[in-house]
């Protein structure tokens, strides 16, 4: 039985995948409580297959593939805001129109020229595939985007709270905007390794959604947003070695599991709590 | 850091607001506030009041002219702390997961170091301007858990934690009790005492003569500005909002046996109930009410 527990860790490529999916995770899971607070899930999507065009060029040119999807996520960010700004278009609009122009100017690059990139991995993920070179770009990443938050959270937590008081006390608030702009395209790209293009968007969203359920203070929200993050993938990447099943999908269906025992028994805004609240109600 | 009280003054210069839809949000509007003075910006939806805040908040460039605040630029004057902004209750989230003693710290931030953490005197300013609006034991609640009053004095509070000495408030009376809103305007007098200029948007026209020295009316541009008695007249007014506002004069209302200098009522948005003698309800016209008006003269001829 012990025997059978250990044996995805006897592999190296095991070792490595449950190693980075954690990394990962964490560190999507840190943002995402950014993310959901500011209202940009969608933002998150729309980056996250805004990059397969720049993952599609730098494979093919033999770059790291980080830099060509950050080009290409940077773009689709700055296209999504000169478009907003010059027309009367609403936002979910707007994003929906780029972030497609962008995902299937990328789809019709990988299929012209196949022999370099594998389209799967791209929108699936493949993190069992991983190589090292992909690996320390993701570390990079993951090290810059950990630091930056760690450093600038509370001024963050202004800008998402109430950018007017950020202006008042000196801040500049474009910088921050970029800033999680940046880290939000930085992370999917990371996050597009473990999870594919695809689901992405879950490993940004849902640790943060699950932990606003849970809490009312922001530096709780951010300890069960980053703990549920680095489990729900440390242990997803574990238990996809026993079912011989898509990575991404193990570690997002974790997390979406949790999501839901959240909505349901959360203490104070769960679905049952604010049924017994209810009835206390009407009884008194 | 902060000027000297003699030196402080906001004043708006020329000013025109475009937006980027070409929209002419506020056409060559000036006006000047020194120390010690709380002003109304009065005007209807859409008048330019908010672009007005923005502008002095530098949150909109103005197209022409320029706003300076103790002589300085919008920039450097927020730099040094000098402009606080009170938010209307619903421009924040009040599921936001902070406290009331986060949302406090906030206006410090723009003392603390880098990294933004607070020092003893930060804490001691934030707890003392808790006190000062009696929301200490208040700290810990989440700020959705608080009632409109309570709402708007953790945000008054931390104003005050940012010791700015312009104060910007946005709609402070709309969600607040009568007792809220007496405790709000004791506040503002004891600040004006002590130097500070706040600008206060507001439609509640019957609160301005009570607590606003000045009085700033806009409607696109800025129509009148000075003393509450120069400027908030009823040809101003009527000026400023146009067919918007209520009238209920007395002359042409249901009131009777008042004397000939008849007795006029305004209000923006909101109708006034009056009740006249012994109670009874009036109504603004006598036309159609010919009957109450005549039970009315009856019954008090009767005694």
């Amino acid at each position: 039985m012990m025997e059978t527990l250990l044996t995805p860790l006897h592999y190296e490529y095991m070792l490595k995948a449950i190693f980075v999916s954690g990394l990962i995770g964490g560190v999507c899971a840190f943002l995402s409580c950014f993310i959901t607070l500011k209202g940009w899930s969608l933002m998150g999507d729309a980056l996250s297959h805004s990059v397969v065009p720049g993952v599609a060029v730098a494979y093919q040119l033999g770059w790291p593939f980080a830099t060509g999807a950050f080009i290409t996520g940077l773009l689709a960010a700055l296209g999504m805001g000169f478009v907003k700004s010059k027309t009367r278009l609403r936002e979910d609009a707007v994003i929906g129109v780029v972030f497609t122009a962008f995902f299937a100017l990328g789809l019709l690059l990988i299929s012209l020229y196949p022999s370099r990139v594998d389209l799967r991995s791209i929108v699936f993920g493949n993190i069992l595939g991983i190589s090292d070179p992909d690996i320390w770009q993701v570390v990079i990443i993951s090290a810059v985007t950990l630091i930056v938050l760690g450093l600038k959270w509370r001024d963050l937590l202004l800008f998402c709270f109430d950018p007017n008081q950020a202006r008042a006390i000196g801040l500049n608030v474009t910088v921050l905007h970029y800033t999680l702009l940046t880290l939000l395209s930085a992370t999917a790209v990371a996050a597009l390794q473990t999870v594919g293009a695809c689901l992405v968007v879950a490993m940004l969203v849902t640790p943060g959604a699950t932990a606003y359920l849970l809490t009312d203070r922001f530096g709780r929200m951010i300890a069960i947003a980053v703990g549920l993050g680095v489990g729900s993938s440390l242990v997803g990447a574990y238990a996809s070695y026993f079912f011989d099943g898509s990575t991404g999908g193990c570690i997002v269906t974790l997390q979406s599991a949790v999501f839901v025992l959240a909505l349901v028994f959360g203490p104070k805004h769960g679905l049952l709590a604010a049924r017994a609240k209810r009835r206390a109600a009407s009884l008194a | 850091m902060n000027p000297p009280a003699s030196d402080l003054d906001v004043s708006v210069n020329n000013v025109t607001v475009s937006y980027p839809n070409g929209h002419v949000a506020l056409h060559d509007a000036s006006f000047r506030l020194q120390a010690g003075s709380i002003c109304a910006l009065v005007g209807i939806n859409g008048s330019g009041k908010s672009t007005l805040f923005k502008a002095i908040m530098g949150i909109v460039k103005p197209a022409k002219g320029e706003v300076r605040i103790a002589g300085r630029p919008v920039r450097d004057a927020l730099k040094l702390n000098l402009v606080a902004y009170v938010p209307q209750s619903e421009e924040v989230d009040w599921t936001f997961p902070v406290s009331v003693w986060d949302v406090v710290l906030m206006g410090r931030y723009g003392y603390m170091n880098f990294l933004r953490i607070p020092r003893a005197e930060d804490r001691r300013i934030a707890t003392e301007s808790l006190e000062r609006v009696g929301m200490v034991d208040f700290r810990e609640r989440q700020i959705g858990e608080l009632s409109g009053g309570q709402k708007k004095r953790v945000f008054l509070a931390r104003a005050l934690a940012q010791r700015s000495r312009v104060i910007l408030l946005d709609e402070p009376f709309t969600g607040v009790d009568v007792k809220t809103e007496g405790a709000i305007i004791d506040l503002l007098r004891a600040l004006r005492n002590e130097g500070h200029i706040m600008l206060v948007s507001t439609h509640n026209l019957g609160s301005v003569p009570e607590f606003c020295d000045h009085v700033v009316l806009v409607n696109r541009t800025v129509l009148a500005s000075g003393t509450t008695a120069q400027v908030f007249t009823e040809a101003n007014l009527t000026r400023a909002f146009g067919g918007v506002l209520r009238h209920f004069r007395f002359g042409e209302s249901t009131v009777q046996k008042h004397d000939g200098r008849a007795v006029t009522v305004l209000t923006d948005e909101e109708r006034p109930l009056v009740f006249g003698k012994d109670g009874h309800l009036e109504y603004t016209h006598r036309e159609g009410r010919e009957d109450v008006v005549e039970q009315r003269a009856e019954t008090e001829d009767d005694k």
